[in-house]
């Protein structure tokens, strides 16, 4: 049979589990990325600690040390509250990073897999700018959607990021703005991916010849992952903005 | 001090403290605490949430360490947190010799008489 440790004993044990016992309540209030929250409490444990050694070197036994420490810090929920703001917004820029990374990329796959397939060919031996296609025939009627969509998701995505960064200084905004940015730039890329995609399907279904399919599979894979994950971000986007005030 | 009455100079007061070197947050806390003889004791929920506004605006920037086997991270004041404190240094003379010129018209500079 395996021993089972013993509890730890005595003032400093017990000076411990009073910082850890904070510490535990605060993480459990943190919203945001578990990466960002680890942080946080890591950063909080130093603090506590270090709080704790300045308290007993002062003369301090380790129990009311600790106890003075607590005090100071304040309550464990005001100090959750208090770093909110920061962690949705660190998640809000992480987010909007992750959009404007995956779009171009995302862009290029499906404007390959369009002008490699075969619809595209005589609108190209015509010579004719892309904005001369006719988008309304056919199943690629979605793509007038599509732009309009980035011209709401590409604002949002830049607003997201500055109002999490350095122009924050100088344009001082709400802390529910960056998530309700992030939310809606996540929710134009998931439009966007369900109309290619729609598209894509009934092009399949019409004429399935005509499409590029060594392109269009790579497009489609990668526009069903970021699918998951933009539903998935903005998802959380909106349950942080929630816990703000 | 009450916390309500550092309310607007809480950044001043942190980017002071960095201003001398890298600290970590518990040492700002106390570096406030020390230099104003404990009469402005910070509540420290609001410093670390505060340390991570300002880095966010880089004014400040942080790099994590390993102090004693605990990770510990550091802050340290950027160029544009240097220009933003003597910014906000110069706007709290105005500020106090406003309102001392009010509370204390004893001790505030003579005006010249109006003719």
């Amino acid at each position: 049979m395996t021993p089972v440790p013993a509890p730890s004993a005595g003032p400093e044990a017990a000076a411990d589990r009073l910082l850890e016992g904070w510490l535990a309540a605060v993480a459990a209030r943190l919203p945001g990325l578990a990466r960002t929250r680890q942080a946080v409490v890591a950063e909080l444990r130093d603090g506590l600690l270090e709080g704790l050694r300045t308290h007993q070197a002062r003369g301090l036994a380790p129990i009311p040390a600790a106890q003075a420490t607590l005090a100071e810090f304040g309550d464990a929920g005001q100090v959750a509250y208090a770093f909110a703001p920061e962690l949705v917004a660190a998640h809000a820029r992480r987010v909007a990073f992750t959009l404007a990374r995956t779009g171009p990329l995302l862009g290029a796959l499906w404007i390959a897999a369009l002008v490699a397939s075969p619809l595209s060919k005589p609108l190209l031996a015509n010579a004719a700018a892309p904005w001369h296609w006719p988008w309304s025939a056919g199943p690629w009627v979605g793509l007038p959607l599509v732009g309009l969509v980035l011209l709401i998701g590409i604002p949002a995505t830049v607003l997201a990021v500055a109002a999490t960064g350095r122009p924050s200084r100088w344009l001082p905004m709400g802390p529910r703005v960056a998530p309700t940015a992030a939310a809606a730039a996540a929710i134009a890329g998931m439009t966007v991916d369900l109309t290619l995609l729609g598209m894509l399907g009934a092009q399949a279904l019409i004429e399935p010849s005509q499409l590029a399919w060594v392109l269009s599979i790579p497009a489609a894979v990668a526009s069903l992952a970021r699918l998951a994950l933009a539903g998935r971000a903005a998802r959380r986007c909106l349950a942080s903005r929630a816990t703000l005030a | 001090m009450k916390a309500e009455v550092l309310k607007g100079h809480l950044d001043a007061l942190l980017l002071a403290t960095l201003e001398a070197g890298p600290r970590h947050g518990y040492a700002i806390i106390d570096a406030v605490r020390t230099g104003s003889a404990g009469r402005i004791d910070l509540p420290t929920g609001t410093v670390y949430p505060a340390l991570h506004r300002l880095e966010r605006a880089g004014l400040v920037t942080s790099a994590w360490s390993t102090d004693q086997g605990r990770p510990r991270r550091t802050y340290r004041l950027t160029a544009a947190g240097r220009r933003a404190l003597g910014t906000q240094r110069s706007a709290w003379k105005e500020f106090a010799a406003a309102v001392t010129a009010v509370l204390e018209p004893s001790q505030a500079t003579p005006q010249p008489a109006s003719p």
